[in-house]
């Protein structure tokens, strides 16, 4: 027994980036009553974060290793992630300092900041885990602060509905998961991705009706998380509702960290299944492009139009998993950290921009009154499309090659057209920028630290997309 | 899958047996209705409040910090069996456990939800 106890607390080492978070998140909630204003919350949860990130870096031991009773993992897939949700973590709580925004809009700033925290510390836990129950743990920890972020503006309306909208769905989704898990334990006798794995190939993968419910079930749960289609329906309430800082971190982290989570289990825990799997994840990423390109040319509420492009986003970073190797894992990794900027850039734009950037007429003639704001959110919007030379193309580019290359040539002809379709959309955006005369007077200034976020995922964007290879040696897939 | 047929036999006979009884209380008994029986809600007496009624949300609270301090304690009872075993190492998770729950108290305490006005 204190055998246990001596190896839990060596353990410690292999979860520094989280217990960072977690101290943070606790001393904000402490200091509640002192930091109502100004921006020390949002100061604190940067600095946490960029502690995070060098901390994965530095502190964790660069070989892999597994610790608390085999259920956490620290290998080259785990610091990936953790760096790319705490730099999801940064760029948001610099996006949420908003001076612009009037007294009774603004959001309690500790409890703010502490449940960003502790949401990224459940995406934290969701990446670096090898075991289905800590999934389950660190993606609810993630969801049930996500909940009261996006409802986090008491008095607004639209916050409420969609917090108690997202809030339905979510504990449904949830439930599915739980109920794979459980199903799973069933024939396998045990959580562990090891012991699943090692239990399925004994089972013999081929037509059984209670694997493909399994099956069903957990990627049904975890397509949640990611908002892919058919389990989409929450994304655009909750983005549309919650404050477009929140909105960011949804599309942003939450979505990092159900891919970290999806490309995990899908490799590790379920791999025997392969041939099964790659049908279900080639229908998700079908759907979700299709549905999401397609209804996205019907939006025209800014925050709306992302969920959708988010949607479409989901489908095409599912399309590097459905190979079920390590090179097609390391594709979608490609795509998610690539995806997290230009995403968390576009909605940086869009909070820059205030109130004018909540729609899509607020775009006119946007380049003539503030042209750098317009060439930044060309720049983003050329991302998301996958226009070269930016990063948008270069992880489009490798996710699609991967399909190909698994054969699924059908769905990768499928992807570059609704990419056109979708492309229809961004455009329209730049059209009312660019070529319409504007009609509502300049948006106020933005914050500095607004401008800083910008900055950092311009560069990213830029700098991925001219020189792609910079990033090869970090997407070790587990 | 022969492991779960004993889940489906006992499905069935709770489902059965307790079906059972309703029919045979439903065809078997004695009837003998009045208005105050037929009333279901706060059976026997005069309703003196709606059942759709408002409670103060400040029961909502209590109830809240009723858990936080129910986790506790179901954490304790086990952890004080082992404390031997656990020594040092263990006292100190505790402590660590107790001192991150106690920040919610003192979240809740700073806020406001222990004043009943």
């Amino acid at each position: 027994m204190n055998d246990m106890s001596r190896i839990v607390v060596s353990d410690l080492a292999l979860i520094i980036p989280e217990l960072i978070l977690i101290s943070a998140a606790l001393a904000l909630i402490l200091l509640t009553p002192r930091i109502r204003r100004g921006p020390a919350a949002a100061v604190g949860t940067v600095f946490a974060a960029l502690a995070a990130v060098l901390a994965s870096f530095w502190i964790l031991p660069s070989e892999t290793q597994t610790g608390f009773a085999g259920m956490i993992i620290q290998d080259g897939y785990s610091r990936f992630f953790k760096v790319l949700i705490a730099a999801a973590l940064a760029l948001t709580a610099l996006l949420s300092i908003n001076s612009s925004e009037g007294a009774e809009n603004e959001a309690p700033n500790g409890e703010y900041h502490a449940l960003l925290l502790l949401a990224s510390t459940g995406m934290m836990l969701a990446v670096s885990t090898v075991d289905l129950l800590t999934l389950y743990l660190g993606l609810e920890l993630m969801t049930v602060c996500s909940y009261i972020l996006v409802g986090i503006h008491v008095q607004r309306r639209t916050s409420n509905e969609a917090a108690v909208k997202y809030f339905l769905v979510a504990s449904f989704a949830s439930a599915l998961l739980l109920y794979g898990i459980s199903l799973t334990y069933g024939f396998a006798g045990g959580t562990g991705f090891v012991i699943v794995a090692s239990a399925l190939s004994e089972y013999g993968s081929d037509r059984n009706p209670l694997l493909l419910a399994t099956l069903l079930l957990v990627l049904g749960g975890l397509a949640f998380k990611i908002a892919a289609v058919p389990f989409h329906s929450w994304a655009p309430d909750a983005y549309q509702g919650a404050s477009a800082p929140v909105a960011a971190f949804l599309a942003a982290g939450s979505k990092a960290a159900g891919l970290g989570a999806l490309g995990r289990i899908t490799l590790v825990a379920y791999g025997p299944t392969v041939e099964v799997l790659s049908v279900l994840l080639a229908g998700l990423a079908a759907l979700s492009i299709v549905v999401g390109s397609i209804t996205l040319l019907a939006q025209t509420d800014m925050k709306r139009l992302l969920a959708y492009s988010s949607i479409a986003h989901a489908g095409f970073a599912v399309l590097g998993l459905i190979a079920g190797t390590p090179e097609g894992t390391s594709t979608t990794m490609t795509y998610a950290f690539f995806y997290v900027f230009m995403t968390l850039g576009a909605f940086g734009v869009v909070v820059a921009l205030g109130e004018r950037g909540a729609t899509l007429d607020g775009y006119r003639g946007l380049a003539a009154q503030r042209p750098l704001a317009a060439a930044l959110m060309l720049l983003f919007l050329l991302s998301l499309t996958g226009f070269p030379p930016t990063a948008g193309f270069v992880a489009k580019f490798v996710v699609i090659l991967s399909a190909v290359q698994a054969g699924y040539t059908v769905l990768a002809v499928l992807a570059v057209a609704f990419s056109v379709v979708s492309a229809f959309v961004y455009m329209r955006v730049v059209v009312y920028m660019f070529m319409r005369e504007p009609q509502e007077p300049a948006p106020s200034r933005w914050p500095a630290t607004v401008s800083v976020a910008l900055a950092v995922t311009a560069l990213v964007t830029l700098i991925g997309g001219i020189v792609p290879a910079s990033l090869m040696s970090w997407t070790v897939s587990p | 899958m022969n492991e779960y047929v004993g889940i489906a036999v006992s499905l069935v006979l709770a489902a059965g047996i307790t079906g059972m009884l309703v029919l045979l209380g439903s065809t078997l008994g004695k009837k003998n209705p009045s208005a105050v029986k037929l009333s279901p809600f706060e059976c026997g007496t005069d309703p003196f409040s709606r059942p759709t009624g408002r409670l103060v949300v400040k029961f909502y609270l209590t109830a809240i910090l009723f858990i936080l301090f129910d986790v506790e304690l179901i954490f304790l009872y086990p952890w004080a069996v082992v404390y031997r075993t656990l020594g040092f190492v263990g006292l100190v998770e505790m402590g660590v456990f107790l001192g991150v729950l106690m920040v919610g108290f003192v979240y809740a305490w700073a806020n406001g939800a222990l004043d009943w006005k």
